[in-house]
């Protein structure tokens, strides 16, 4: 791997783990069911304790007291606690059951944060564990207490001061990458989804999304399992990147919500909706044919849409790390644990997936060199390359004349071969998941517990249904889909979501991997004439000039003042805008039903005396707000 | 559903009040018989075991060095907790009318409330929590009632009046007819009083008129010090809780339920400090018994020429001492119009001394934890020591019962001064509290007691209280309807500012002088039966519920350091400005002010004066220049340019002080 990309990874794995920027200062889960006499002792009702190092007769108080309130106050107001705050510490209060959450945050962090910080951990554990109580029979207390551990952690990973504030989804920079990418991206998704079996899916590089399908919310918690089997990746041979097929594909039993099993199914999944409006009659036909036909339908119609700036593309001059990359990746080291719990999979595999002729991790390294010889000869760069290069090829030509034929040779020459072997691998991979649960308390998908019935009460107020989390690895890159659980025992739809998907994925890794995932670049530098953060509530992201690890100064005006205001937005759905001003500083918010935004001038000092005065440099915030932001995509007129 | 509840360390219940419907709430949860007359008692039982968890933890978690503030529940419910010394004080509300901003400033103005009755005694919590739970029950009922009448007045006003809502007070605005009052006061009554044989050694410090709840004429004799604002709030409050204004008594809101009802004995008398308060309306038949049984447990109702005591903030050649005895004398001049007398009591020299004292042993207690070096520890004491022993020879004198502090001073001195004693050290620290409890409860048996039957009750005669309230009769005799209109219309939009052509699209303002406490605002009467030309109803209401909430939300920016705010929230754009000027009206440069925790005291001045303190920072850097500190709140329909609407502010903020600036307090 190039120095670049480790140094990649590891601000990756930083970010995961910085202690500092942590909005939690205790969280912990209390079972009351299990402390009902007098002589019982509190510790026999914590199930989880964080920070672990914690005392146990301090978490003791915790418990005991927060509960006791807890159960008192909601008694008293026929209601369950919703927070608990001290004078140093808050907490918000889950109590459901005889459970009882608490998490404790600084006074600092809004409220309304962190509520929602509980929630999106609860709701995350229910959906890798299924109902709580349930898990708790189950499992040992032990690998759960992990798997809070490893929730949280990655609830507060990548923290900055404002991630504090707004939950939100972490994204590729978006201004950094080619937006041919993105719908690239999009229009995987959507092949997958012809698959009846496929509900969603959605794609992420190096923990960040680049494309979904799902609600910010699912998205999360989808995220979460991708970051810890790229974590877990990581860190046995510390430096192995390269993939063996055996650790691309996994999956893992998850628990839906009803809602959100409702949500994906009445959105337009089915099928061909969620195309451009100029596919439908192309789509309709061939509802019934190979998955494999449609996909290579589609780029050539988005190319259409996007022609003027694919002729242009941005990649074609990023080529020539070509050798020293291929150099890295050529001796093909194991990707990861799965490897060494199944060695016998990549022999197995391989030939399914290279067509028989080229060793898989081959076609990293070459697709660039086939995007860069497309000008000159394209097709004949896909016959010889196989798979890996159908997409990409596609996407450079912008739908050059032949191509589609050409493809749709080889993708059934693909799917035909790949039958047999597909069936093997999924007995593979099922092997590998039972060993994997085993191995590393990733339990739910080897336990794969019956679905609620067993639970009335989980049954009544919020059932959980079972799905499969199917995901598909290239290096940095993760297909994630949320499956029917009959999928991984449908072969033909595996096979046909898995090859369909293969080559576009390695083309959309390889674009995807010359890009500095991180952080928009404007973020690194020295703080600019205004600060801004922009937060799309609808799809949970957050754009912002704002460095994100500034020293940790918790007491950043601007933040301060956002952290003020968006409280503020959150209890009142009437207001629309606000300019508050202190003697130093000014910040204008304002928010519709689609997004938040906030703003503040740097530099030159507020000199007014506070009096009313319309010549106040307060004033004119909005007005600069609207000029400045628009060159960040946002739109405030 | 409320609840208000002050409980001490062990759970002991020392005060409580509750609506009707936590009332029944609690009864449905332990059963609703209850034996007959003896209501209150199984009540205060059940409620002292629903909160007992919750108190107990509090005391828990504060001895690990982090206490409760707040809570919340899922359904909205709020909880807000303060300790204040020993006594640890609870609100409640579970219908989403007060958050929690309010129910923390009900806390504390329950806390200014007690300081007023019960002045030093505050500072012993031992003494406090016997003073709050009187031993006798019938005492203990007639105090718990006064108390909760108190709070429902205090509830009622920072509902409806725009005063207690910014917490400053409000006057009639009638120049020629405030001037003449005053001279009224001062020439005519004052001088009289003051004269008069009959007044017992008594002396009037401060006389003014109350409308309702605005001021008309405010008079303080020259030897007295300025009643702070804070104070003046808190008598307004007890003198609307002895003749509450009528205004909404006709009006058939919700919130009739809370405002206090006199009963029919003394409608037209004054109300004693322990006298029966208000009888709630309460539906509830078992209520309703209890209540009757209560009644008759009353056995003499006091005199009603008895003034109240009532201990407010003094200060003497620069230095404050708060919580001094006064006598307050409210005397009825119509339904709505109430003549209020402050008096000097002869014997508050004590309450001087024994606030000096405790001070001392305050200081010294702390400089022993700090565990600062040496004899100067012990240096500012031997001064106190010649002037203690004084004083207690003084106290025996004049019949007070001074040996048990005389016992306790002895052993401290042995320990503290004689060279086989322990010195100025840690150990000393015990000594100091005790010496402290031993001060307050001289104070205690001076200024709170009861006077034994025996006793002549020192006070202005009844008759001259009579005269007084005659002259004053006279005096506004042709004024009175007038003034009661004028209460409820006192300024408008349409007749001030001078025209509303000037402020096209301005629906609402709100200025207050916060160096003197004073607000001047538009009517927002919504309850009386005439209609404001916000007219009644829907929109009124609205308007109301939209300022009352902008006041709350700038005092929270506020708190954060943040002293100019404009929002456009729905169809209205708000401005909220604070800034400071010199007297000649120069504007000042604004200073950072400080970012405080949610939990801190409510920003206001009639519980902890948090402009005072706010002026007094902003001082610093203006040395013997006097500062003052406004503030304006403006509701304009957003339609307006927003420029226009700033000129608006800036053309308010300049013109809305000239025309009131005769000096009155």
């Amino acid at each position: 791997m190039t120095e670049g990309h480790l140094g990649a990874f590891v601000s990756v794995m930083a970010e995961l783990l910085a202690p500092d920027s942590r909005m939690c200062n205790y969280f912990f889960l209390y079972d009351g069911s299990k402390v009902r006499g007098e002589a019982d002792p509190t510790r026999e009702g914590i199930c989880y304790f964080y920070p672990e190092e914690t005392p146990l007769d301090k978490q003791e108080l915790l418990c005991g007291q927060l509960a006791g309130v807890g159960r008192c106050v909601s008694e008293l107001s026929s209601s369950p606690a919703r927070t608990l705050r001290l004078r140093r510490n808050k907490f918000a209060i889950r109590m459901k059951d005889d459970f009882f959450w608490a998490l404790g945050c600084s006074v600092d962090v809004p409220t309304v944060s962190m509520c929602e910080f509980l929630d999106q951990l609860i709701d995350l554990f229910c959906f890798y564990n299924g109902p709580v109580r349930q898990s708790y029979q189950l499992n040992s207390q032990e690998s759960l207490a992990a798997q809070w551990a490893r929730y949280l952690s990655h609830l507060q990973s990548g923290s900055s001061e404002l991630s504090h504030i707004f939950s939100c989804l972490r994204t590729i920079d978006s201004t950094n990458v080619d937006p041919l990418l993105l719908l690239k991206a999009a229009l995987i998704l959507q092949a997958c989804q012809r698959c009846p079996l496929v509900l969603a899916g959605c794609i992420l590089f190096r923990g960040r999304v680049v494309s979904t399908q799902m609600s910010p919310g699912l998205t999360m918690k989808v995220m979460v399992h991708e970051s810890e089997t790229y974590t877990k990746a990581q860190k046995p041979n510390g430096t192995s990147t390269s993939s063996s097929f055996s650790g691309t594909v996994s999956s893992t039993t998850v628990f839906l919500t009803m809602p959100e099993l409702q949500y994906l199914q009445f959105a337009p999944v089915n099928k061909g909706f969620r195309y451009s409006p100029s596919t439908p009659q192309r789509d309709t036909p061939s509802k019934k044919t190979r998955l494999s036909r449609t996909l290579s339908d589609t780029p050539s119609t988005d190319s259409d849409v996007t022609n003027p700036s694919s002729s242009q593309h941005p990649q074609k001059v990023s080529f020539s790390p070509h050798l020293s990359e291929s150099d890295v990746f050529s001796p093909a080291p194991s990707h990861g644990a799965a490897d060494s719990l199944n060695p016998q999979s990549p022999q197995l595999l391989r030939p399914s997936l290279s067509n028989g002729e080229h060793p898989l991790e081959g076609e990293a390294e070459e697709r660039p060199s086939g995007s860069s010889h497309n000008s000159t000869g394209g097709r004949t760069q896909i016959q010889s390359e196989g798979d890996g290069s159908v997409f990409e090829e596609n996407f450079h030509l912008n739908g050059g004349d032949g191509d589609e034929a050409c493809e749709m040779v080889f993708d059934f020459r693909a799917a035909e071969s790949g039958n047999e072997q597909l069936r093997d691998d999924k007995v593979v991979e099922e092997d590998r998941r039972d060993s994997c649960g085993s191995a590393s308390g990733h339990k739910a998908g080897k336990s794969n517990p019956p679905p609620p019935p067993h639970l009335p009460d989980t049954l009544v107020e919020n059932p959980l249904i079972p799905m499969t989390l199917y995901m598909h690895r290239v290096n940095g890159l993760v297909l994630a889909l949320l499956v029917e659980p009959h999928f991984m025992s449908d072969a033909t739809s595996m096979e046909e979501v898995y090859h369909s998907s293969l080559a576009s994925l390695n083309g959309l890794e390889a674009h995807l991997r010359t890009i500095s995932p991180g952080a928009s670049p404007a973020a690194q530098g020295a703080p600019g004439p205004y600060t801004f953060a922009h937060f799309d509530c609808i799809q949970s992201t957050l754009t912002t000039n704002l460095s994100g690890q500034s020293g940790g100064a918790r007491d950043h005006p601007f933040v301060r003042a956002t952290s003020l205001l968006h409280s503020h937005f959150c209890n009142t759905e009437t207001l629309q805008e606000a300019i508050i001003r202190s003697a130093s500083t000014a910040v204008y918010g304002t928010r519709s039903v689609a997004q938040e935004t906030y703003f503040q001038q740097n530099g030159g000092s507020l000199r007014n005396s506070g009096i009313p005065n319309h010549q106040d440099s307060a004033f004119s915030l909005p007005s600069k707000a609207r000029h400045r932001l628009l060159k960040h995509g946002v739109n405030l007129l | 559903m409320k609840c208000f509840l002050i409980a001490s360390e062990s759970a002991e219940v020392l005060f409580y009040w509750t609506d009707l419907e936590f009332h029944q709430n609690i009864q449905e949860k332990y059963g609703a018989s209850q034996e007959e007359g003896h209501e209150l008692p199984a009540f205060e039982d059940s409620i002292s075991t629903l909160f007992a968890p919750i108190i107990i933890s509090f005391s828990t978690m504060l001895s690990q060095g982090d206490s409760y503030t707040s809570f919340t529940t899922e359904n909205n419910h709020n909880y807000v907790l303060c300790q204040f010394d020993e006594c640890l004080y609870i609100a409640v509300n579970g219908d989403g009318e007060e958050k929690e901003e309010d129910l923390r400033r009900k806390i504390y103005v329950m806390k200014k409330m007690t300081e007023v009755l019960f002045g030093l005694v505050t500072l012993s919590g031992n003494l406090l929590r016997k003073e709050l739970r009187a031993q006798d029950t019938e005492q203990r009922v007639r105090l718990w009632k006064h108390l909760q009448s108190l709070l429902e007045t205090y509830s009622h006003l920072r509902e409806n009046d725009q005063s207690f809502l910014v917490e400053a007070v409000e006057r009639l605005i009638h120049p020629t007819l405030c001037e003449q009052c005053i001279e009224f006061l001062e020439r005519r009554l004052v001088q009289q009083l003051n004269s008069s044989a009959e007044r017992a050694g008594e002396e009037v410090l401060h006389a003014f008129i109350l409308v309702h709840t605005k001021l008309l004429a405010f008079y303080s004799s020259r030897n007295a010090s300025t009643l702070i604002t804070s104070d003046l709030l808190a008598l307004i409050i007890m003198a609307q809780n002895m003749y509450p204004s009528n205004i909404d008594v006709d009006d058939p809101s919700p919130e009739s339920f809370y405002t206090p009802e006199p009963s029919p004995t003394d409608k037209d008398s004054k109300k004693p400090l322990r006298g029966n308060a208000p009888v709630f309306e309460f539906v509830d038949p078992d209520i309703q018994m209890a209540e009757d049984s209560l009644s008759t447990l009353e056995i003499c109702p006091p005199d009603p020429s008895t003034p109240h005591r009532v201990f407010l903030e003094v200060s003497q050649k620069d230095v404050v001492y708060p919580m001094m005895p006064h006598s307050m004398y409210c005397l009825p001049l119509w339904p709505g119009i109430t003549l209020v007398l402050l008096t000097k009591i002869p014997s508050s020299v004590v309450a001087m001394s024994v606030y000096t004292f405790l001070e001392a042993f305050t200081k010294l207690e702390r400089r022993l934890n700090e565990g600062q070096g040496g004899s100067a520890r012990g240096q500012p004491m031997h001064e106190v020591r010649s002037k203690l022993d004084k004083f207690i020879k003084t106290l025996a004198l004049s019949g007070i019962q001074s040996s048990q502090l005389e016992n306790v001073w002895t052993k401290f001195k042995n320990r503290a001064f004689s060279r086989g004693g322990l010195g100025f050290s840690k150990e000393l620290i015990p000594w100091c509290k005790e010496m402290k409890i031993q001060l307050c409860g001289i104070y205690r048996q001076c200024f709170l007691s009861d006077p034994g039957p025996a006793d002549t009750p020192q006070r202005l005669s009844p008759s001259l209280q009579e005269r007084a309230q005659t002259m004053v009769q006279e005096k506004l005799m042709d004024w009175k309807d007038f003034l009661l209109v004028k209460s409820k219309r006192n300024i408008t939009m349409v007749s001030y500012p001078p025209s509303e052509t000037d402020f096209p699209g301005l629906i609402h303002f709100i200025c207050v002088d916060r160096s003197c406490g004073q607000m001047i605002a538009p009517s927002l009467s919504i309850t009386e039966r005439t209609t404001s030309e916000l007219g009644k109803g829907p929109v009124a209401q609205y308007i109301k519920s939209k300022v009352w909430n902008l006041v709350s939300i700038t005092r929270h920016y506020l708190q954060k350091g943040y002293s100019t705010l404009t929002l456009r929230d729905g169809d209205f754009y708000f401005c909220y400005f604070l800034w400071f000027e010199n007297e000649t009206g120069f504007k000042l440069d604004t200073k950072e002010i400080p970012a405080l925790p949610d939990d801190s005291s409510p920003i206001g001045m009639l519980a902890l004066d948090y402009y005072r303190k706010l002026l007094r920072y902003y001082s610093k850097n203006h040395q013997g220049e006097p500062v003052k500190c406004y503030e304006l709140l403006t509701v304009h329909l957003g339609v307006i340019p927003t420029e226009i609407i700033l000129q608006h502010c800036r053309q308010l903020a300049s013109k809305l002080w000239e025309p009131s600036r005769n000096p009155l307090l």
